[in-house]
């Protein structure tokens, strides 16, 4: 017996607007999604691409008028010293925040995974940081850290110490927001690594304990590989937090001696004293793209590692 | 599978929410300087015809309320109001600062609503200035028989360049130097004539007054510390700058801050924030500080607050004492009515009686001759030592006043050198490197 051979297909296929269904399905498609393009076009991306043509103007903030000189605004900032400053200060600030909240964190979460009374008040009360305004955080511990009548102060008074000054001090000025920010942000660690703990596989754990592992060799070597994919996941995300960090750090160090990191010093350029709305601009899309790449980052790699089942 | 009911959405309709759309893409878009070099053209006072032109109806005035002031502007501004009814102004929080004002007035030049009259500090109307963000007053003055001659001479001359009025005195203020009067009784010493003679007699106030922690308190980094830095400066016999001539690293200059440098920890402290809260909470006998800060100190101190003029030096103990505080400008880009309209509110607000309010209320300085003072200097007889000091004071350095960021990069170098992180001539060697580039790539340009 012989098959035949399936016949050519020889008509056409029908474009898919020719269909009265199919053209109302995409006005429909095209209404609800247009509101939506429409404003991430307008406040996003726009803005965005605005903020890359003005990184090449020389513009004074308030001037309607400004001249156009091509890559010069990144040039200067590069040689001027002001970059390896900027980029320092803002990768030991990252560094420590990122480094403090997620090992203090961890400390704080491994704690609060144990069946203490409490525990939900304490969950509360560490997470509490997190969600306050970084204006209201950033005066309440500039009066502690006060070093003339500061709560601070007045307790190493009271042993015989003097405060450090740690508004004058460009060093401290570092240290003190980098304490005050990793106290703001570690309840937002613990609670991550707590739902990691807490959905690690029990029967592994006890199996472990049965065969005569330690609390140190559990810790080591089944608990921090299994919270593998929730610290790269915190990893990824405080560090775009941090690179973000704005408000407490302009309210704490007015001054900015000290405290100069990436995101406040496009500000300061722009608004603070200068009115270098172009070379701001400049030092804004150098933050867009290391933010851009960790995101990348994030995607490509963090992504097939976390499980959020 | 019934549709949704905007799946039937008529031509009509859609050509709307498109509309909407595009109008909001369109609403990002305003704003944005021009590269074409031809920017649009606002009125220039000086080719208006000024008896020709009607005030405008509404205007709005710009202010911080410096010195907790709004009060007190309040009660003036419904004065002008009810004093005639051509033009209704409103007062408008423009922000906390005088810094945040100049960012609200500049942001506004490219899209946004402009104040008819904007309060401007000591280092911000020259940059409005440079920019053209405001006009010389000069022709308008003249038109509206606004006279200035009996304003303050020195404060009206803080608002001179190229022989021109860019701004009238409003809320003016000179430093001070405040001291804890019974912590000075108590230790038998007067206020001092220079800070040598602060130096030696802090040994005495201190074992006077075991709980102070410092007996001087510098001024905040934050706080306009460059402002007073200018003090020792003078009185060290340097200057910061010669017109745009940078001077600050000279020797005179060093000596001044490695005197400020090895205060602190021996006598002196600095302040975190505000050296005049740390001066009403006894924290310390005495600071420098804002004449606008004298009636806050003296709501807060529980002590006799005493006042004197700011102490000398080795080499000057005369005219060492910087004008500062804030004026007032009418913004170019608006219409000659809304310019008319803004300067009859200056006017106004300049009157003696008006002038004397302000002060009574805040403890600015006034700034007219004529204003009475009486009742103030009855009710704070501190007061008066502000007024005294006035005709020792003297301009701010350029450097300071007229170079963008100049009063940041200068607070900067002397935070540096006060807490030891830097070595004072190589650090002030480094400013004037700073402050030269500033002046050739922003200042210099624009001067022609």
């Amino acid at each position: 017996m012989t098959v035949a051979a399936p016949a050519p297909t020889t008509a056409h296929k029908r474009p898919y607007f020719a269909s009265p269904r199919n053209r109302r399905d995409a006005l429909i498609f095209t209404m609800m999604a247009l509101p939506n393009v429409a404003l991430i076009a307008a406040f996003t991306y726009r803005p965005l691409i605005v903020n890359l043509q003005y990184s090449t103007l020389d513009w004074q903030l308030g001037s309607r008028t400004a001249t156009v000189i091509g890559l010069n605004n990144y040039v200067e900032w590069f040689t001027s010293g002001d970059a390896a400053l900027v980029l320092r200060t803002t990768g030991l600030f990252a560094l420590a925040t990122v480094g403090g909240s997620m090992l203090l964190g961890l400390l704080v979460a491994l704690a609060l995974n144990t069946a203490v009374p409490g525990r939900t008040f304490a969950r509360a009360t560490v997470f509490a940081p997190y969600v306050l305004s970084g204006v209201g955080v950033g005066l309440i511990w500039s009066f502690i850290f006060d070093p003339t009548y500061g709560v601070l102060s007045f307790y190493l008074r009271g042993m015989g110490l003097s405060s450090p000054q740690w508004f004058s001090d460009p060093g401290l000025s570092l240290v003190m927001v980098i304490i005050v920010y990793v106290w703001k942000n570690l309840g937002y660690c613990a609670v991550v690594y707590l739902a990691g703990l807490q959905s690690m596989p029990s029967d592994v754990m006890e199996a472990a304990s049965i065969d005569g592992a330690s609390g140190w060799s559990r810790f080591r070597h089944m608990t921090l590989p299994l919270l593998g994919p929730t610290t790269l996941f915190l990893t990824i995300t405080t560090i775009l937090n941090s690179l973000q960090a704005f408000d407490l750090i302009k309210i704490m160090t007015p001054a900015s001696d000290g405290t100069r990191v990436l995101i406040y010093e496009a500000y300061l350029q722009a608004f603070g004293a200068y009115q270098r709305a172009g070379y701001s601009a400049a030092i804004s899309v150098i933050l867009f793209v290391i933010l851009l790449a960790l995101t990348v980052i994030q995607l490509a790699w963090v992504e097939k590692k976390v499980h959020y089942a | 599978m019934s549709l949704p009911e905007f799946a039937n959405l008529n031509r009509r309709g859609f050509i709307g929410l498109a509309g909407a759309a595009a109008g909001v893409t369109a609403l990002a878009a305003c704003g944005g300087p021009s590269t074409s070099g031809g920017a649009s053209a606002s009125s220039s006072s000086e080719s208006v015809d000024w008896k020709s032109v009607k005030p405008a109806k509404e205007i709005q005035f710009w202010s911080n309320h410096p010195g907790k002031s709004k009060d007190v502007e309040t009660a003036i501004v419904n004065a002008f109001n009810s004093s005639q009814s051509e033009t209704k102004v409103s007062l408008v929080t423009a922000g906390a600062s005088y810094e945040e004002v100049a960012q609200k007035f500049q942001t506004a030049q490219t899209g946004g609503q402009l104040p008819g009259v904007i309060l401007q500090s000591d280092v911000w109307w020259f940059r409005n200035m440079i920019n053209e963000l405001i006009i010389p007053l000069d022709d308008l003055m003249k038109a509206i028989e606004f006279d200035a001659t009996d304003y303050q001479d020195s404060l009206v001359k803080d608002y001179q360049y190229g022989d021109k009025q860019w701004g009238v005195p409003y809320a003016r203020s000179t430093p001070l130097f405040y001291y804890n009067a019974e912590m000075f009784k108590a230790a038998r010493v007067q206020a001092p004539k220079t800070w040598q003679e602060l130096e030696e007699m802090s040994t005495k106030i201190k074992s006077a007054n075991s709980g102070i922690q410092s007996v001087y308190q510098h001024p905040a980094p934050a706080d306009y510390d460059s402002w007073t830095l200018q003090n020792k400066i003078w009185a060290w016999g340097g200057e910061l700058s010669k017109d745009f001539d940078i001077t600050c690293n000279s020797q005179a200059v060093i000596d001044a801050v490695t005197f400020s440098k090895n205060s602190v920890g021996t006598w002196a402290g600095v302040s975190a924030k505000d050296a005049t809260a740390d001066f009403s909470a006894k924290a310390v006998a005495c600071t420098v500080g804002s004449t606008g800060s004298l009636v806050g100190i003296l709501e807060a101190a529980q002590f006799e607050v005493g006042v004197a003029f700011l102490p000398g030096g080795p080499k000057a103990t005369d005219q060492v004492c910087p004008t500062g505080g804030a004026g007032l400008g009418i913004p170019k880009n608006l219409k000659p009515e809304q310019q008319l309209a803004a300067a009859n509110f200056l006017k106004f607000m300049g009157q003696p009686e008006n002038a004397a309010k302000f002060a009574q209320a805040t403890g600015y300085m006034p700034v007219r001759k004529s204003a009475d003072m009486s009742s103030v200097f009855k009710e704070r007889p501190q007061a008066q030592e502000a007024i005294k000091q006035l005709a020792h004071t003297r301009v701010q350095d350029t450097a300071r006043v007229f170079l963008p960021g100049g009063d940041r990069e200068i607070g900067m170098a002397n935070s540096d050198v006060m807490t030891g992180k830097a070595e004072p001539q190589a650090r002030f060697d480094q400013l004037k490197t700073t402050l030269e580039g500033i002046y050739t790539k922003e200042v210099k340009p624009k001067l022609g």
